[in-house]
């Protein structure tokens, strides 16, 4: 496996692209970038200079949270040029993702039927529900979200999600978009010495990106993935497989899934909770905590919470992707308080945690702004993480 | 020229379910926005095509069309592309960095007025 840390790793079914379309890409990737590093600095500049004065003049007194500030930069100039900017730049990664995607679909597809047998499964569930959240809007504005197929056996989805995932990270994420899963794994092991997990669940695992560090972090251990999305699915099986990391997948709900009680030692998820609801996560607490055997750890990796943030004005850019980028639960995700929750599903209030994991991806560092803002997923630096153990 | 030809026969949907935020008061200025920054993708790609057709004829002498389609980029060319991009991209959002300037100051006439009576 040649793996550089410039570009994205090309495993069996990751879609060629022709040098147009290349260019294409990186153009969206320049743009990002170009957004994220000289245009979202000067948001906060005309927030100081501009915005707040005038809000302040006007209600004597300074806007109260990030909803009031929201409101009174949806109505500045600056803020909607940034804004429509950014929404375009994410309609135009999309795009330029899907366009090589159908030129090549037959050929993706029977590439992904044919890679070589590392030993990990794949089980599929077609009577199993989409759910509310996933099909009321396309979450973060990829048409078809992952569930939508258009051929037998289809992968598009998940084909389309992979390169988008690294063009929307900037390659922040690595050459295997595995970042947020290599993070929470090195915190586990340095926070959990101890721990030797001999199976271990990752909910929502798309195509895989964070499953398979667990296999790096575990070599011991047998990794279990589950998604309610069939194309992204068959597209992390075929690229688990070829990448020589067993991976046993099925098409489940995280809220009720097939497992039985206790038969995990730990349970990941990465950037899922923020893609459900309210109840959802309630339900998936639930389950993570009958799925856990005892002592058994719980963790899920996202960006900081709104109390982690340094104002009322970074909570409000950290908020943008829910207005601006189809992500409905991303406001409410980022409010939860995990001590509650833990003593919701049945956890001891005292066992949970929650750390800022530093990325474990070094070739990205000195390129990162380190701001948590929307349009520039993994400049961050860190990941927050919230966990349990029982 | 964009390949958006689909030879495979299937067609993926290009628009995300949900409503699309209108950003400025009229919402002609959304739409010509995003065809600015299409356009301005385009010429980044054929910008990209010319440095790569220079290349070839200048480490080559001549060039063959499909060396141009299957050309990749060395990592040292990836990052010169990426700073021509980023100045391209200056240029073209230049009017966006003035807001934080003289621009972004809701109303300036009579400021301006002060300035021609002064001259
Ligand atoms: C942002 S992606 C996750 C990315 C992945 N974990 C990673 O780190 O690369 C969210 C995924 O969660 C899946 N998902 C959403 N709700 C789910 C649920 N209730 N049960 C299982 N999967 C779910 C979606 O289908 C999607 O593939």
């Amino acid at each position: 496996m040649q793996v550089r840390d410039y570009e994205q790793f090309a495993h069996a079914v990751l879609p060629e692209v022709t040098a147009e379309e290349f260019s294409r890409q990186e153009f969206v990737k320049s743009y990002k970038k170009h957004l994220a590093t000289q245009v979202s600095p000067n948001t906060k500049v005309v927030y100081e200079t501009q915005v707040k004065p005038a809000f302040e003049k006007e209600h004597g007194r300074t806007p109260k949270n990030r909803h009031e500030i929201r409101k009174a930069m949806n109505a500045n100039n600056h803020y909607q040029t940034w804004s429509s900017l950014l929404r375009t730049s994410q309609e135009m990664m999309w795009k330029s993702c899907q366009v090589p995607v159908e030129r090549q679909l037959d050929k993706l597809i029977s590439n992904s039927r044919s890679t070589k047998n590392a030993g990990g499964s794949l089980k599929l569930d077609p009577t199993l529900d989409i759910p509310r959240y996933h099909t009321a809007v396309d979450i973060h504005c990829q048409p078809g979200g992952y569930h939508t197929e258009v051929a037998e056996n289809d992968i598009s989805a998940g084909a389309v999600y992979d390169r988008g995932v690294y063009i929307y990270a900037m390659g922040q994420l690595g050459p295997m978009n595995d970042d947020i899963g290599a993070s929470t794994a090195a915190y586990l092991k340095y926070a959990y010495p101890d721990l030797a997990p001999t199976r271990i669940l990752d909910l929502g695992c798309s195509a895989g990106h964070s499953s398979v560090p667990y296999k790096t972090a575990y070599p011991d251990a047998e990794i279990y993935g589950v998604d309610v999305a069939a194309p992204i699915l068959r597209y992390a099986h075929a690229r688990c497989e070829s990448m020589s990391v067993p991976i046993h997948l099925s098409q489940q709900n995280a809220e009720s899934m097939d497992f039985e009680d206790g038969s995990f030692d730990l349970i990941v998820s990465h950037i899922l909770i923020h893609e459900t609801s309210t109840v959802a996560f309630r339900n998936i607490m639930k389950e993570c905590h009958r799925l856990l055997s005892p002592g058994g750890i719980v963790v899920h990796a996202e960006t900081p919470p709104f109390k982690d943030m340094a104002d009322d004005f970074d909570s409000f850019l950290l908020d943008w992707d829910t207005y601006n980028n189809n992500e409905p639960f991303w406001s409410k995700s980022h409010e939860i308080d995990p001590p509650s929750a833990a003593k919701e599903a049945g956890f001891d209030p005292d066992r949970n945690f929650e750390f800022m994991a530093p990325s474990a991806f070094e070739a990205a560092k000195e390129n990162r702004t380190n701001v948590f803002q929307g349009g520039d997923f993994g400049g961050g630096g860190f990941w927050y993480l919230y966990g349990f153990q029982k | 020229m964009p390949n958006d030809s689909n030879t495979g026969g299937v067609k993926l949907n290009k628009h995300a379910k949900g409503p699309r935020p209108q950003y400025f008061s009229d919402p002609a200025s959304d739409k010509l926005l995003a065809m600015v920054m299409a356009l301005a993708g385009e010429v980044s790609v054929m910008r990209d095509r010319n440095d790569t057709l220079e290349r070839l004829i200048e480490t080559k002498g001549f060039i063959d069309r499909s060396e141009i389609n299957t050309y990749k980029p060395s990592k040292e060319i990836m990052a010169e592309r990426d700073t021509w991009r980023e100045s391209y991209l200056s240029h073209i959002l230049r009017i966006v960095d003035l807001d934080t300037g003289d621009m972004g100051r809701n109303d300036i006439s009579s400021e301006f007025q002060d300035i021609m009576d002064s001259v």
